[in-house]
C-alpha cells in the first residue's frame, strides 16, 4: 500500500484531536489523452492526479474534508477542516464508519494488456479513425473531434476500524465526431467505443456508423406537432434512464424529493420492464466489490416485472429504513458519501430493433435527445427535449427529422412501454445501459 | 506560489526540443461548501485544490501536462516529458527571463470567505430556507446550498511573462419543491459573485428564497405548455442564456478557428436583427464571471461580439488565435489545472435597446412569455440549440395570462438572432455555470427582455 505512512500519521492525529471513529481514502489516476484533427496530433494530455480525503465522527457527527496535496503538510488542515466540518451538522440520520462486511466478491476491472499497447499504436488509431471518416464520403467535411484516450486510476481506503480496501482499474476510450456538409446542409454524428481492451477498438465500424448517421440526417426537417409513436433507439433511451436514476436513491425518497416514495411493492411500470443494479456484470464500467462506505456491493433489481422492489442504499439510508445496505454509497475525494447505482440498466426484452421498427404506424425513430441536463426535471418526472431521428411510417423509415421536441413524463412513460429490444447497449461514461424503447405516444413538437 | 527559479527551468526544458512556446499554470485554491435540507445542515465540506499545469505549443498543436506534486524533481520531470512530446523539431538551448507583471485588481474583496465563521454561513441560509418553506403550504421541500472559494493562479510563460491573480467567489442556491396530487415541481434562484460575504450583506436572500418558491408554486398549479410555433418573449436577466446557448458558444475561437462554427468566416456580415448588440465583458468589477486576467495570463477586456446586428469579433485563446492569425481577446479559461485553457465566455449579454417590457407583452397577440429561464446546450457545428424555460406564461391579447410547465424552446442560432424583433431597456444578468471543453467555469449571462417573433416552443399538449 503507498502512502502507508501518512494514513497511519492522519489517523493518530486525528484520534488525539478527539475524533471517534475515521477513515482515510485516497485515489490517484494517470491519464492520456490523444486528440487529432487533419492528420495531426493537435492535442497531447499526460496527466498523473491524486487527492486525499479525510473523514470521521467527531462528537456523533460525520465531518469531511479533503485535499490534492497528498503529503503530511495536509494533516493538520484535513484534521482542522473535518472537525469544524463536523461540528456544523444537524440531520439526525447520523454516517457511521463501516467495520467491514463478511466478504467481498472479486471483481476484476483491471487489465494489464493495455498498458503494453504502445503509445504509437494508440495515436495511429486516431489519426487512422479520421482519414477513415474523411474517406468514406466526400461530404464529410471534416472531423470535428476524434480522440483515443485512456485513464488508470487505483483507490485505498483504510479506517480505524481496520477496514483495508484497495481497487485498481483501468480503461480506454476512443471517440469521433463527424461533420458532413451537402450543399448548407451541415449535420453531425459521432460514435464512441468504451473498453479496456484495445483489441476491440474497431476503426472501420467507429467510422461508417458515425458517416452513415450523419449522412441520413441530410435533408431532415420538422414534423408537425402532434402526438407520435415514439421508439428510443438503445442509445437514447439509456440517456433518458440516466437523467431519471436519482430517483432510485433512498436518500432522495426519505428526503422528499422522489415520487417514488412510499412506492414500495406497487406495481409502477410495465410488467415487461425490468431495471437491474448489476455490480458484477462482466466488463461493466461501473463493476465494484465495494462501495465507498466499504460496503460489499450486491445484484438487486430495483424493478422487477413492473413492481418497485428496493431503493439504492447507503449505510445511512438502510439503518433509517431498516433494511440491509445495497452497496451504493459512492464519492469522490472531494465529495462527501452519496447514493449512486454501479451498472444500472434495463433488461432486454424480447423484441428485435426491426420488430419495433416494423410495429410502428406513424411514429418518430429517436437517435438523439439534447439538454437532458435542463429540459427535464428528475424531481417531477416532466421531461422536453430537443431531439432528432427519422420518422417512420407503416413499418418502415420514411425521412430524417430535426428541430423538434419530444416531451413526457417519466413515471408515465413507463406505464406505457409497448415493446423492449433485445439490444442492450450502455452509454458514456459506461455504467447506464438500456435496449431500445417503444412508447404508445409521447407529444412532439415541430411545425 | 512556486520558485521563480524552478518555474524558469521547466519552461526552458518543455522548449528545448523544438516547442514555440510554453506556459506553466499554478492553483491553490481553497473550496468550502456547506448543504442544508429541510431546515437543517446536511453536508459540509472544505477541501484544497493544488496542481500544475504545463502547456507547449507545437505549431498549432499543443501538449498539456498536469500534476498535483510541487517538489523540484516532479516537476522537471513533467517538463521533461512535455518535451519529448514535442516531434520533429529541432534542439535549442533556450534560458528564459520571467519578468514580473503586476495585475490590476478591479475586483474589490472585502471580507475574505474563509475568515468567515460557518456560523454565519449558515444563519444565511436557514433565512433563505426559512423564507421559501414558509411561503406556502404546497412547498414539501426546500434545499439549500452555499459555496464559497479562493483560488490563487501563477502564470508564467515562455514569453517571458510572470503574473499572479486570485480569484474570490461565492454563491447560494436555492431549490424549492411544491407538492400536490402526486405531482412535483421546482423552482431555483442561485446569485453569485466575483466577492468575498460582503455580497450578501445588501441582498435580500429572503427575496430569492421566496422567488424560488413563487415558481415552484406557480407551475405545480400550471397547465402543460402548448407546442408549435409562435412569437416568445424572453425575460430580462438570466433569459440571456438564450444568446448564450444559441449564438456565444459558437463565436469561441475554439470551433471557429477550426471551420467548425455556423459563424466561422462572418465577420463583417449581418447575423442578427439590427437590433441586436452583444458584448463579452470580462471587466465588470465583481462579475460572477469577471478575471482581471484570463487563464493564459492576458488581461480581460470588452469585447462587442454582434453591433447592430453585424458580426464585429470572436472570443480568441492564444493558440486558436495563431491558427486564425489574430491576437487573444482576454477569453482563455480553464475550470482547474486539469484543464488546457480555451476560448470561453465571461459575462455575456445582449446590450439594452429601447423598448419597454410592458410595450413588447402589450403589442403581442399571442405567444409564450418566458419569465424565468433554466439551462440549455447547443451543437455549435449545426447551431442547432435547446434551453428550458423554469416559469412560462401565455400572452393572448396583449396581457399575461395563465402559467404553463414544461416549455423547451429550440431554434438554430442564426435563425433566431435575424427573428429577435424587440429589444427592452431593461439589462440584467443572471449567474450560471457553463461546460465545455476546458471544464465547469462560473459565467454570467445577461439581456434585457426581448422578443423573437417566432420559435419552436416544445411543450406537452397539442393545442
Amino acid at each position: 500500500m503507498e502512502n502507508k505512512a501518512l494514513i497511519e500519521e492522519l489517523l493518530e492525529k486525528g484520534k488525539q484531536a478527539g475524533f471517534e471513529d475515521m477513515e482515510v481514502y485516497i485515489q490517484g489516476s494517470s491519464s492520456m489523452d490523444i486528440k487529432v484533427f487533419k492528420g495531426e496530433l493537435d492535442k497531447y494530455t499526460i496527466a498523473d492526479g491524486e487527492g486525499m480525503s479525510f473523514r470521521g465522527v467527531y462528537n456523533g457527527n460525520m465531518g469531511y474534508a479533503y485535499s490534492e496535496k497528498v503529503d503530511s503538510s495536509s494533516v493538520d488542515m484535513l484534521i482542522e477542516g473535518a472537525k469544524q466540518n463536523a461540528s456544523v451538522i444537524e440531520d439526525e440520520d447520523k454516517e457511521f464508519i463501516f467495520g467491514g462486511s463478511e466478504s467481498y466478491r472479486k471483481v476484476e476491472s483491471y487489465n494489464p494488456e493495455l498498458e503494453k499497447v504502445d503509445t504509437s499504436k494508440k495515436i495511429d488509431f486516431a489519426m487512422e479513425l479520421e482519414r477513415v471518416a474523411l474517406s468514406l464520403d466526400e461530404r464529410v467535411e471534416s472531423v470535428s473531434t476524434c480522440l483515443y484516450g485512456e485513464s488508470s486510476g487505483y483507490s485505498v481506503l483504510v479506517n480505524s476500524k481496520g477496514l483495508v480496501l484497495e481497487d485498481r482499474s483501468n480503461m480506454a476510450y476512443g471517440y469521433i465526431s463527424v461533420k458532413v456538409k451537402d450543399g448548407d446542409d451541415i449535420k453531425t454524428a459521432d460514435r464512441y467505443v468504451l473498453s479496456n481492451d484495445f483489441s476491440k477498438f474497431d476503426i472501420s465500424q467507429l467510422a461508417k456508423e458515425a458517416v452513415d448517421e450523419a449522412i441520413s440526417m441530410i435533408g431532415a426537417k420538422s414534423v408537425e406537432s402532434g402526438d407520435y409513436e415514439i421508439v428510443l433507439r438503445n442509445d437514447v433511451a439509456a440517456s433518458l434512464v440516466d437523467s431519471f436514476e436519482g430517483i432510485f436513491s433512498a436518500e432522495a425518497v426519505q428526503k422528499d424529493l422522489s415520487l417514488l416514495k412510499g412506492k414500495l411493492g406497487e406495481q409502477i411500470a410495465v410488467p415487461e420492464l425490468t431495471i437491474v443494479d448489476d455490480p458484477f456484470l462482466e466488463n461493466g464500467m461501473g463493476s465494484t466489490g465495494f462501495d465507498s462506505e466499504g460496503v460489499a456491493t450486491v445484484y438487486k433489481k430495483l424493478i422487477e416485472n413492473g413492481v418497485l422492489k428496493t431503493y439504492l442504499h447507503s449505510l445511512k439510508t438502510a439503518k433509517k429504513d431498516g433494511v440491509e445496505p445495497t452497496g451504493n454509497g459512492f464519492k469522490g475525494y472531494k465529495s462527501s458519501i452519496s447514493i449512486a447505482p454501479t451498472n444500472f440498466y434495463v433488461e432486454n426484452g424480447s423484441h428485435s430493433f426491426e420488430d419495433i421498427i416494423k410495429s410502428v404506424k406513424r411514429g418518430i425513430l429517436v437517435i438523439d435527445l439534447q439538454g437532458l441536463h435542463s429540459g427535464l426535471n428528475s424531481v417531477s418526472g416532466d421531461f422536453s427535449l430537443s431531439a432528432y431521428g427519422y420518422l417512420v411510417e407503416n413499418g418502415e423509415i420514411s425521412r430524417p427529422v430535426n428541430q423538434i421536441t419530444v416531451a413526457g413524463n417519466f413515471y408515465k412513460l413507463i406505464k406505457e412501454i409497448e415493446m423492449i429490444g433485445n439490444d442492450l447497449e450502455f452509454i458514456l461514461p459506461g455504467n447506464i445501459g438500456s435496449p431500445s424503447i417503444k412508447i404508445k405516444s409521447l407529444s412532439v413538437a415541430g411545425e | 506560489m512556486l520558485d521563480r527559479k524552478i518555474v524558469e527551468e521547466m519552461i526552458a526544458e518543455s522548449i528545448s526540443t523544438g516547442g514555440d512556446f510554453a506556459e506553466v499554470f499554478v492553483e491553490d485554491k481553497y473550496n468550502s461548501s456547506l448543504f442544508l435540507i429541510g431546515g437543517k445542515i446536511d453536508s459540509a465540506m472544505t477541501g484544497r485544490d493544488f496542481g500544475v499545469g504545463l502547456r507547449i505549443f507545437n505549431g498549432h498543436n499543443s501538449i498539456y501536462l498536469y500534476t498535483n506534486k510541487s517538489d523540484r524533481e516532479s516537476l522537471m520531470k513533467l517538463a521533461s516529458q512535455g518535451s519529448k512530446a514535442v516531434i520533429g523539431r529541432e534542439r535549442k538551448e533556450i534560458s528564459i527571463d520571467l519578468i514580473d507583471y503586476r495585475v490590476k485588481n478591479i475586483h474589490n474583496i472585502e471580507v475574505l470567505p474563509d475568515t468567515v465563521e460557518k456560523a454565519r454561513k449558515i444563519e444565511l441560509m436557514k433565512r433563505a430556507y426559512s423564507s421559501a418553506k414558509e411561503y406556502d403550504s404546497v412547498i414539501s421541500q426546500v434545499s439549500v446550498s452555499y459555496g464559497d472559494s479562493i483560488q490563487n493562479v501563477m502564470i508564467a510563460n515562455s514569453e517571458g511573462l510572470f503574473t499572479e491573480d486570485r480569484r474570490v467567489r461565492t454563491r447560494m442556491g436555492i431549490s424549492s419543491v411544491a407538492q400536490s396530487e402526486g405531482e412535483m415541481q421546482t423552482g431555483f434562484f442561485g446569485p453569485g459573485a466575483q466577492m468575498g460575504f460582503e455580497f450578501y450583506s445588501d441582498l435580500d436572500i429572503e427575496g430569492y428564497g421566496r422567488e424560488a418558491s413563487r415558481v415552484a408554486k406557480t407551475m405545480i398549479e400550471a397547465d402543460v405548455c402548448p407546442s408549435g410555433k409562435m412569437p416568445v418573449i424572453i425575460d430580462n436577466g438570466f433569459g440571456g442564456v438564450i444568446f448564450h446557448e444559441a449564438c456565444g458558444h459558437g463565436l469561441e475561437a475554439s470551433s471557429v478557428a477550426k471551420k467548425l462554427s455556423v459563424f466561422t468566416d462572418k465577420l463583417g456580415e449581418q447575423v442578427a436583427s439590427p437590433l441586436v448588440t452583444a458584448i463579452d465583458d470580462g471587466t465588470i468589477p465583481n462579475g460572477w464571471g469577471s478575471l482581471n486576467i484570463d487563464d493564459e495570463g492576458t488581461p480581460t477586456r470588452k469585447n462587442v461580439l454582434i453591433e447592430n446586428g453585424i458580426l464585429k469579433g470572436y472570443m480568441v485563446d492564444k493558440l486558436n488565435g495563431q491558427r486564425m492569425g489574430v491576437e487573444s481577446t482576454g477569453s482563455s479559461r480553464r475550470q482547474s489545472y486539469k484543464y488546457a485553457p480555451t476560448s470561453r465566455m465571461t459575462n455575456t449579454y445582449i446590450a439594452a435597446g429601447k423598448s419597454k417590457k410592458q410595450e413588447i407583452i402589450e403589442s403581442t397577440e399571442y405567444g409564450l412569455y418566458a419569465r424565468n429561464m433554466g439551462g440549455g446546450s447547443v451543437n455549435t457545428v449545426t447551431g442547432e440549440f435547446n434551453f428550458a424555460v423554469m416559469e412560462g406564461y401565455i400572452v393572448r391579447n396583449g396581457k399575461i395570462c395563465e402559467p404553463v410547465r414544461g416549455a423547451t424552446l429550440i431554434g438554430s442560432g442564426l435563425e433566431v438572432l435575424q427573428k429577435i424583433d424587440m429589444v427592452g431597456d431593461n439589462l440584467e444578468h443572471g449567474q450560471g455555470v457553463c461546460g465545455a471543453s476546458s471544464g465547469s467555469i462560473p459565467a454570467n449571462v445577461g439581456q434585457p427582455t426581448i422578443r423573437v417573433e417566432s420559435m419552436t416552443v416544445g411543450g406537452r399538449s397539442v393545442e
